[in-house]
């Protein structure tokens, strides 16, 4: 036993406690209304009956059947070639047109006003200098 | 054993006689007040002598008795007190109480401010009650990993704290 050890054994050993006769006579006088029991003093586990596992495993193993039935016993559906005709039907027409105007109204608005702004502050420094 | 479990409160009385004052220090590292480490050991006592037929010889009898201790003094915290290690000043400990009392220089002093409550008790069951690293498990129902793991912990911690205190002696002169 190493320093450490036998010191903390030793300094255990120092510290005193007493169990006092009031507690010895208590603990005598509870032990006389006790009886030793059959069961554990470790609260038992909640145990489900195997009843319960047998129904879960049934459960379990009849889903998975009824999955690879119903996956075997379908029929692939092949899909249909496309056409040229149905592809130009599924295929939404889009007016480029309109599209660009759309787009682009804002800009032209934009670039108007700064024209005009640039006339009037032209017009502007021609007054301040007289000509 | 047999005559205990057979129900004479005479012979289980005899039975746990020694380990009454072993048991009543280990539950005042436990429990927040002297009293309740009393009240701890009373319930021990009464818990041990009811489910004494289901003790399991293949562990020692201090593992199965301490196991119960630690149950009884966990039952007996209120929620306001979630850590004994909240209390740890001297004059409310009841463990430090009894060190100061002895007035004697005591390693299990730095041992209560050092280490948690859990690597406390794994000390001072393979310390104190010289239990093996698998009885420590299974009374504090750890695995032995953290056990080892724990006590080895403890030991460093309390051998900086020697060293600490032995360069400060040997600096002061």
């Amino acid at each position: 036993m190493d320093k450490l050890a036998q010191q903390l054994r030793n300094d255990a050993e120092k510290i005193e406690v007493t169990v006092s006769d009031q507690l010895d006579h208590r603990i005598a006088a509870s032990l006389q209304n006790v009886t030793p029991e059959n069961e554990s003093y470790a609260a038992p586990r909640s145990h489900r009956p195997a009843l319960f596992w047998w129904a879960s495993s049934l459960t379990g193993i009849a889903a998975a059947v009824a999955v690879i039935v119903i996956v075997n016993t379908r029929q692939p559906v092949e899909p249909a070639a496309p056409t040229p005709s149905s592809i130009a039907a599924a295929v939404p027409v889009i007016d480029w047109k309109a599209e660009t105007a759309m787009l682009a109204g804002p800009l032209q608005q934009e670039l108007d006003a700064l024209q005009s702004d640039i006339r009037r502050a032209e017009r502007e420094v021609r007054d301040d200098i007289g000509l | 054993m047999s005559d205990a479990q057979a129900g004479s409160v005479d012979a289980f009385t005899e039975l746990v006689q020694s380990y009454r004052h072993r048991l009543l220090r280990f539950l005042l590292s436990r429990c927040a007040s002297y009293a309740d480490a009393e009240d701890a050991l009373q319930d021990t006592m009464i818990s041990a002598f009811r489910y004494i037929r289901s003790y399991d010889s293949r562990w020692r009898f201090s593992t199965w008795l301490y196991r119960i201790a630690i149950r009884n003094a966990a039952k007996l915290r209120t929620p306001e007190v979630i850590e004994i290690g909240d209390l740890r000043d001297e004059e409310s400990d009841p463990l430090l109480q009894c060190i100061a009392d002895s007035e004697t220089e005591n390693l299990w002093v730095h041992a209560r401010r050092l280490l948690t409550d859990e690597v406390f008790a794994a000390m001072w069951l393979r310390y104190a009650e010289d239990m093996s690293v698998k009885d420590i498990s299974k009374t504090l129902d750890r695995s032995a990993s953290w056990t080892k793991v724990n006590l080895l912990r403890g030991r460093r911690a309390l051998d900086a704290e020697l060293n600490s205190v032995t360069n400060e002696s040997e600096a002061y002169g």
